[in-house]
């Protein structure tokens, strides 16, 4: 036990940063309320740089993980790319209180003060996403899931104080207690089936059920029930839908941050638990492969996803809708890797996360720094000839834009690439041939975003588009703009990296007679 | 369809007369809890009743867990439960105050009250 919680220092670093937080908010001096993003981002550096010098071959053997090295990429990219997020949500959240503070019109009260609370949500929230990468048994993959949501549901609600965000946040919280209960259930059922709950004993029972023919059939229940809770999580068919209207309700910096958190968690959650049952010559299952019903809803789900948020996507006309069908497209494109299973297809999905991260964020870092008549931008309009006015801002849009086509040199492109790559390795021919036309119609809305600001004129409308209070979120706009177009020239480190984190340490091990022995005695 | 599934995947037990309570019995109860949950869930538009159906799956998947635990003779089913409740209780706070923020905004529960976010019609 003791060896597990030796990689957990970078989670406690983070929700020490939480609770920090939590406290300072209270105070009374505004310099120090005005630390709170430094804090928090703060936190987040300290577990970045301390997360590279726990994981040794020492410490991962001990640790005795179903995929032991995972956590050393997941948590890098995580508090990575939670930095920038926290830069994003700088200035969100109080400013009304802050305003009025300032000009004399009310005194500070820590009761109506929230901006405290919700850095430490997001902390928290990022925390859970980083424990579900170590997660070795059903109760804490669960636990960590449920960290990760139930903090995103209150930041919803806190972001804007408009009616929309709350319903918004409830709209979420609804599908989200539904979405756990249906994995919950199908984890009763998958304990059911193997008698254990901790993941690396479950692939063993499974493994020996599948030598003595197949998995059973509660497994696959369970395991099906489990996919159909999670793809809430990564906003895939068939629990796609609450995301445009999510994401609309949301602000925008909240809405980046839905689009990464809880879609990595629920994909790091799929590839744990599928690696239970595991894919062709992963592990034991040297020839019966994924489970032929897991196949066919994996395939479907994918295709679903892909072409709902596509199409989807096509009409509309708030840009923050347009990102949310995109990021229904863009799990479908990463189902293909979950399907393609370990080696190139694991990695290939921990390559495009890091990469939709990024390219993500930039889009939406351009809706939280720009405001019209002190909200938010949001209709395809308010970019209208965005170029005269805020150069550095449109360029933002343009390159995000082209990297979510995949277009080449930029990130998105050799994420793509290397996932449909996977894809045909694995023979899901037919899938990749889908996920190609996908692409095509996506550019269609995504070159809507690449010609309003650089094409179009500014309309009246567009004219009284303004700089947002807060420099942050262009900053991080920026930062990340200029990683999409950078971070591909170290691709093939990125490459080995996450190959590394999902490389089986396990030996092939032969069902010798002991095992036997324990199986005689279980019937 | 459990009890298809139960003689599939787990043998004898299932073939048990009436009488005697089984496996398949707690998991009969707890698949039926799990389906009203859902029904209600997807038929009511009171928030809290809905609310209170999600619970329902929650318990739902407490007896499913516990029942396999005595199943097994393994504890981790009971402990996961202990865990299940946790959450649960988390999730009520959460949903409660949600409920009492949209409240004092509308004065209604009605779940379809709520419906400024949706697609644009027409256009």
């Amino acid at each position: 036990m003791v060896e597990k919680l030796w990689f957990l220092i970078p989670e406690m670093i983070v929700f020490g940063g939480a609770v920090l937080v939590s406290v300072l908010g209270l105070s009374k001096r505004k310099v120090i309320r005005d630390a709170l993003p430094i804090v928090a981002g703060g936190s987040l550096l300290a577990a970045l740089i301390v997360t590279p010098m726990l994981y040794d071959a020492e410490h991962v053997a001990a640790a005795n993980l179903l995929m032991g090295n995972l956590g050393l990429y997941v948590k890098v990219v995580v508090c990575g790319i939670g930095i920038l997020l926290v830069m994003m949500n700088t200035g969100l959240i109080d400013r009304r209180l802050e305003s009025a503070v300032a000009a004399g019109r009310a005194k500070f009260d820590p009761i109506s003060a929230t901006r405290g609370e919700f850095f430490a949500f997001l902390l928290l929230s990022l925390t859970g996403l980083m424990l579900c990468s170590n997660a070795n048994d059903l109760i804490w993959l669960f636990l960590a899931l449920e960290l990760t949501s139930l903090p995103t549901y209150v930041m919803v609600a806190m972001s804007r104080g408009s009616k929309k965000a709350q319903e918004a946040a409830v709209k979420y919280f609804f599908l989200g207690a539904l979405s756990a209960a249906i994995f919950l259930y199908g984890f009763a059922l998958l304990y059911g089936a193997s008698g254990t709950i901790v993941l690396t004993e479950m692939r063993d029972v499974f493994a020996r059920q599948a030598d003595f023919g197949d998995v059973s059939n509660l497994a696959i229940v369970g395991m099906i029930l489990s996919i159909l809770g999670i793809s809430f999580k990564i906003a895939a068919a068939p629990m796609h839908f609450y995301a445009p209207d999510v994401y609309q309700g949301a602000a925008a910096a909240v809405a980046a941050f839905l689009a990464f958190v809880p879609k990595f968690a629920g994909l790091l959650a799929l590839m744990l638990l599928l690696s239970t049952i595991g894919w062709e010559n992963h592990y034991r299952f040297t020839e019966i492969g994924l489970p032929p019903a897991l196949q066919i809803t994996l395939w479907i789900i994918a295709v679903l996803t892909m072409t709902l948020g596509n199409v989807g996507a096509l009409l509309q006309t708030s840009i923050k809708r347009i990102l949310a069908y995109s990021s229904i497209a863009h799990s479908g494109y990463m189902l293909i890797g979950i399907l393609a299973g370990p080696g190139l297809g694991m990695s290939a999905v921990l390559f495009y996360m890091l990469a939709y991260g990024l390219m993500n964020t930039a889009a939406f870092a351009v809706l939280a720094g720009l405001e019209r008549s002190g909200r938010e931008i949001e209709t395809l309009d308010d970019l209208a000839g965005l170029r005269q006015r805020h150069p550095l801002m449109a360029g933002v849009m343009v390159v995000s834009a082209l990297s979510l086509i995949g277009f080449p040199p930029l990130l998105g492109f050799w994420g793509k690439l290397y996932l449909f790559i996977a894809g045909i390795e694995a023979g899901h021919i037919l899938l990749v041939v889908i996920a190609g036309l996908n692409s095509a119609i996506s550019a269609w809305y995504y070159l809507g975003l690449v010609k309003m600001p650089m094409l179009e004129q500014p309309s009246a409308r567009a004219e009284t588009v303004v700089r947002g209070p807060s420099l942050w979120p262009r900053v991080a706009g920026l930062i990340t703009a200029a990683a999409v177009i950078v971070v591909p020239l170290f691709t093939r480190n990125l490459l080995k990296a996450s190959d590394a984190a999902v490389a089986d340490e396990q030996v092939f091990v032969t069902p010798d007679t002991d095992d036997s022995q324990q199986l005689a005695s279980r019937k | 369809m459990i009890d298809a599934l139960m003689n599939l995947s787990l043998g004898q037990h299932a073939a048990a007369p009436f009488t005697v309570l089984t496996l398949s019995h707690y998991l009969l109860l707890s698949a039926a809890l799990f389906v009203l949950g859902l029904l209600g869930f997807l038929t009511r538009r009171n928030m809290i009743v809905m609310f209170l159906c999600t619970e329902l799956m929650f318990q739902a998947a407490a007896i499913a867990m516990i029942a396999f635990g005595r199943y097994h003779m393994d504890v981790s089913g009971q402990v996961f439960v202990i865990f299940i409740l946790t959450i649960a209780a988390a999730e009520a706070a959460l949903a409660l105050a949600l409920v009492v923020l949209l409240y004092r905004r509308k004065e209604t529960l009605n779940a379809d009250a709520w419906s400024e976010l949706r697609e644009p019609a027409g256009e």
